[in-house]
């Protein structure tokens, strides 16, 4: 594996990763009604 | 009257999980990898991502907005809703599409579904004892995928048609088992049933994954040929090509993927949104439902399929297995894979209850428009609803599962509904969103109840960017792939009736339409969008004051 793909996994991983935790993090600490 | 206006959403995580339930299916982690690695690895990320924030998830959103306005106006389906959104009949019968296409795609999805369930039972007696797939591991490796492929093809009735039934052996049981377990789930109702199951069906998922993840990411070297090691088999899915790039194809290639990942276009989002209430957002509730896709998709099917691959089969076995498509990588090399990782039976018990959970997650999301658009159009209660959804489930999944010779009725319904059809959907949805709901009152609608602000370029993406995108692709489809699909069915009997029974299919529909249309006006709804839903204060003047509450009557 080159560093560009180890790049490139962990860019990629990281921000789906990233934006999944973010949305349910405020999906679960949104207010409720 | 229906009970449809007592059908909503238990909980906001619940309609996130059915939605991303509905989108993560077998193309995330069989398809995905293999599009990536075919089309420039790592760098294929680049189009892929640009993709998801300008194509997917803008549309998403656009469908989200839709659904939850047509269920305001007292409508659930996708005929009723388009009619709302694009005010009139034209679109109403186009929002047919709506329909046809997850009641279609049903028709075969159940079939994969019972494959899915089929395999993951042979692992398990594996376990305790069984022959399992019979796969010699003692062989060559040309030797152990034949008989792969020799179990795949038995399974599944490659063989000739009408095999499935006359022999009446375990894939016609798991075929039954399936079909069931859908009908149950959704008779039970939206929040009993497919919430229900989708809020524990996603997390199981995950966990299956994660384990298969880790076990592939921990496999020792292959002893016979050093170079075939873990970090090796994710470089060939994620070393980039940067000259693929600069191939139009490639950019297509990762739109295509994004589109077909997140379900749009598919007639399921702006059913569930239907039962969203007014405040219940839907910026923050689309973006989070394609993050899970996201997650399953790049986060696990990028990890998982062609690492373990490699790491058995070496380079060019894994490039022979991107070639064999979805079902050659998933039925007939991954079987391959497990007979000689350690825990394999265990781990292809795993993989196959994953495939199993993702699958059935999105039948039951195929099945619930259909009902919602015979019980509003019938005004039937939901068991004589689900009888008659069951029935046309049952009459189409027969064709396929009678015809499974070649996987010819089952190529031909995917082709033509679950490929050519999304495209035509999405464009029409996108349109008429953009063009005549208009964009300043999508906007406003989208942002009522929003927990986020939707960036202004977004809109401008709707209105000019994604609607030129995909009457681009509709255009080069019906100049490059139409002509050799039409050839393709004056060759071969079985494809040209499955899509004559494609037409049978879309004429109930069309009558379906046309009593359900007459059905609404009787009851005093706002067939055509002309006024505001009713927990909105409408305008003053008596000319454009709806009858009291009609919208409340479905």
């Amino acid at each position: 594996m080159t560093t560009s793909g180890i790049v490139f996994m962990i860019l990629s991983l990281t921000f789906v990763w990233g934006l999944a935790f973010w949305c349910f993090r405020k999906v679960l600490t949104a207010p409720k009604d | 009257m229906t009970e449809q206006a007592k059908e909503e959403w238990g909980t906001r995580l619940g309609v996130i999980l059915a939605v991303a339930g509905s989108a993560v299916g077998l193309g995330n982690f069989l398809r995905f990898p293999g599009q990536a690695a075919a089309n420039g690895g790592g760098a294929f990320m680049i189009p892929y991502f640009c993709a998801l924030l300008v194509l997917g998830i803008p549309i998403g959103w656009a469908e989200w907005t839709m659904g939850r306005y047509g269920g305001r106006k007292g409508f659930h389906s996708a005929p009723a809703i388009m009619g709302v959104i694009g005010k009139g009949r034209v679109a109403r019968y186009l929002g047919i599409i709506g329909v046809l296409i997850p009641l279609g795609v049903s028709f075969y999805y159940v079939f994969i579904e019972a494959w899915c369930l089929g395999y993951c039972w042979q692992y398990v007696e594996a376990m305790f004892g069984g022959t399992g797939l019979g796969i010699d591991t003692s062989a060559s490796v040309d030797e152990q995928t034949k008989a792969s492929s020799a179990f795949f093809g038995e399974f599944t009735g490659q063989s000739a048609n009408g095999v499935i039934f006359e022999q009446f052996g375990e894939t016609a049981l798991f075929w039954l088992a399936v079909i069931s377990v859908n009908v149950f789930f959704v008779f039970r109702g939206l929040s009993k049933g497919i919430e229900k199951f989708c809020s524990l069906a996603m997390p199981a998922m995950a966990i299956c994954a994660a384990i298969v993840l880790i076990r592939v990411l921990t496999l020792p070297a292959n002893p016979d040929a050093p170079d075939q090691t873990v970090a090796n088999g994710l470089g060939f899915m994620w070393n980039p090509d940067f000259t693929a790039l600069a191939k139009p194809q490639t950019w297509m290639a990762a739109a295509g993927q994004i589109f077909f990942s997140l379900s749009v276009g598919f007639g399921v989002i702006i059913n569930y949104a239907s039962y969203l209430k007014k405040k219940d957002d839907v910026v923050l509730s689309g973006l989070t439902a394609s993050a899970t896709n996201e997650v399953f998709e790049v986060g696990f099917g990028g990890m998982i399929t062609l690492t373990a691959s490699f790491v058995f089969l070496g380079l060019s076995g894994t490039i022979g297995a991107v070639a064999g498509g979805s079902f050659g990588l998933g039925f007939t090399t991954l079987p391959v894979v497990f007979a000689h990782m350690p825990l394999g039976n265990l781990i292809g018990a795993l993989w196959f209850f994953m495939l199993f959970l993702a699958a059935i997650t999105s039948s039951l999301s195929m099945y619930q428009p259909t009902l919602a658009f015979v019980q509003e159009a019938l005004g039937t209660n939901r068991v004589k609803s689900t009888m008659l959804v069951t029935l046309l489930g049952v009459v189409g999944s027969s064709w396929v599962v009678w015809f499974s010779a070649g996987s010819v009725a089952l190529g031909t319904i995917d082709d033509w509904v679950g490929t050519f059809l999304i495209v035509v959907l999405a464009a029409i949805q996108v349109i008429l969103f953009g063009w005549v709901f208009g964009i300043e009152h999508g906007r406003k609608e989208a942002h009522t109840g929003a927990q986020l602000h939707i960036p202004p370029v977004v809109w401008f993406i709707i209105k000019y960017v994604a609607p030129l995108y995909l009457l681009i692709t509709i255009g080069r489809f019906v100049w490059e792939t139409l002509p050799t699909w039409i050839d393709g069915l004056a060759a071969n009997p079985v494809a040209r009736n499955t899509v004559i029974l494609i037409g049978v299919v879309i004429a109930i529909l069309c009558a379906l339409v046309f009593l359900g249309e007459k059905r609404w006006r009787a009851l005093g709804m706002d067939v055509d969008g002309d006024y505001p839903p009713y927990d909105e204060a409408p305008p003053v003047t008596p000319a454009s004051t709806p009858p009291a509450d009609a919208s409340k009557r479905a």
